[in-house]
């Protein structure tokens, strides 16, 4: 697989010492302090989810990693370079699909495409490819209007995938889709992160859905959100729920990210 | 890149044909609301020849009167005439209008700084309604098309500034995201990609209520001598001739009628994506 574009051999994303503070003295509020000093790392080539409850600043997180925002202090850097802005270094996948409604399926994976210096030819390819890793080959010419929950769903890590970033950057993908859409999601999520190769960042509520993932995950923990621990998942794959210990994991970030409240 | 899994093509996905014929796109398709709407022009018909029966045909004369000024009109020459006289003002007023009000809007919607520096202007000159500016219109232009222009230019403006202003606001913060992590940069690749498609169902409707705003500014344009249907109008009343200043009215609402569906026809192509 080709394409990881530049930067230090082994790091994928690293978190430093990054903390967020939102309204305070300028505008006369009191300030709150989002996120202190979370700091972490995501090889290159790993599955890392990011859970806590609600509320540990997993969503602001997501976008001072995604460039959306800026940290209050510490940095954020993809495969060493530190992020100042977005960057289709990352591919960004949101909850709410947020496909483009007024392009087809395959205008929609191919936006960020339009973008780069490819030749048409390449860029074809490559939308073509993407529709295939997602199986929604046969619906390109359709409108986001007419596909369901998960099929959008798909489309938007197609979009996120095309321009081959180093990052897959996600923010509970599957949270608006029904339970059985959502394990087939993960299913093929995992299938795409084993045949690319990509580095994933995946931030969910669902602990479940974190040992299903992740190699690695980072538990935070609320009033300042903060790095509370993160746990390796030693379970093998494919993991079964019905595994001792896939149980036993879903127990101890149960548990952590109880300890918290 | 290699796949592996079977099982990607078991979700069944809804209706992906999308296709939509001509009769739709002219609102054709549904014989049932057509009906009545057939059966409520009959029965207005029929309730003002009963009305006009009681009355003077000063007061209100009868349809078929009005359909025989309409033809008397016609033979003459004289509606034609007025009628290639009115669109010599509207379509300039209201394509100029239209654009600059686009914008306009487009533009004061997305700048925050454009928007600070105009928001007393626009609030002064908002509730200033066109036909107050027939001075300015006569001053500038003169009486003739271009000042019967300038006013439904200005009609135009205000109803397509608003529409494509709260359209450009309303595009959803989250689509601007997913451009930027996309790597759109910069105001005119955003405006361009994004923001107004997405905000093109709002604008479309401000084009459209502007379109019928305009033919109804036509007449108000004409009242200081441009000739046009307005004129007719104006000119058939100032006489007592209820049937001749009925039918160009006539005039007006079908001029408007062909170019509202006509108009909305085209939307529903350009936006086939809601359907």
């Amino acid at each position: 697989m080709a394409g990881v574009n530049g930067g230090a051999a082994d790091e994928g994303v690293a978190v430093d010492r990054v903390g967020k503070t939102y309204g305070g003295t300028d505008s006369g509020e009191t300030a709150v302090r989002a996120l202190d000093d979370v700091s972490f790392a995501v090889d290159r080539g790993e599955f890392v989810c990011l859970v806590g409850p609600s509320g540990c600043g997993k969503t602001t997180l997501f976008r001072i990693i995604a460039g959306l925002i800026e940290a209050t202090d510490g940095t954020v850097r993809l495969g060493g370079t530190p992020v100042t802005g977005p960057t289709t270094d990352m591919g960004v996948v949101f909850q709410e699909y947020h496909l483009f409604p007024w392009l087809t399926v395959e205008e929609n994976v191919g936006f960020g495409l339009d973008r780069t210096d490819r030749p048409e030819a390449d860029r074809a390819a490559r939308v073509t490819a993407m529709l295939e890793l997602v199986g929604l080959s046969e619906f390109r010419d359709a409108y986001p209007k007419s596909l369901s929950g998960g099929m959008k769903q798909r489309v938007a890590i197609a979009r996120a995938l095309a321009v081959d970033p180093a990052l897959l950057l996600m923010d509970e993908p599957f949270g608006a889709v029904d339970a059985q859409t959502r394990e087939m999601l993960q299913r093929e999520l995992l299938d795409v992160w084993r045949s690319t190769g990509k580095t994933v960042l995946f931030v969910t509520h669902d602990v479940a859905e974190a040992v299903t993932l992740a190699d690695r995950i980072v538990v935070m923990a609320a009033d300042p959100g903060r790095v509370r621990e993160v746990v390796d998942v030693d379970v093998d794959r494919p993991r079964e729920r019905d595994d001792p210990a896939f149980g036993e994991h879903v127990a101890r970030v149960r548990d952590l990210i109880g300890a918290g409240e | 890149m290699a796949t592996d899994t079977g099982g990607r093509f078991d979700e069944t996905g809804g209706d992906v044909s999308g296709a939509t014929g001509l009769r739709a796109d002219l609102g054709l398709g549904d014989t049932r609301r057509l009906r009545r709407g057939a059966g409520g022009v009959v029965g207005f018909v029929v309730v003002w020849q009963l009305v006009s029966l009681t009355t003077s045909p000063i007061v209100l004369p009868s349809p078929a009167a009005v359909a025989e000024a309409f033809a008397a009109e016609l033979a003459s020459g004289t509606m034609t005439a007025a009628l290639f006289s009115s669109v010599r003002h509207w379509i300039p007023g209201t394509v100029v209008g239209t654009g600059l009000g686009v914008g306009a809007g487009v533009a004061f919607g997305w700048s925050r700084v454009l928007d600070d520096v105009t928001a007393p202007l626009v609030r002064a000159l908002r509730p200033v309604p066109p036909l107050a500016l027939i001075g300015f219109a006569i001053a500038w232009f003169g009486l003739n098309h271009a000042g019967a222009a300038f006013i439904i230019a200005v009609g135009a403006f205000w109803i397509n500034f608003y529409a494509a202003y709260g359209a450009v606001e309303g595009v959803s913060e989250d689509l601007l995201d997913v451009g930027r992590t996309l790597g759109v940069r910069g105001d005119l690749d955003m405006i361009r990609s994004v923001v107004l498609p997405a905000s093109l169902p709002g604008i479309t409707t401000g084009i459209r209520t502007g379109l019928g705003r305009c033919w109804m500014l036509v007449v108000a344009a004409e009242i200081f001598g441009v000739p046009g249907i307005g004129r007719e109008i104006l000119r058939a009343s100032n006489n007592l001739l209820v049937d001749t200043s009925i039918a160009y009215i006539l005039v007006l609402s079908l001029m408007y009628l062909v170019v509202d569906v006509a108009f909305r026809a085209a939307q529903r192509r350009v936006l086939a994506w809601q359907a």
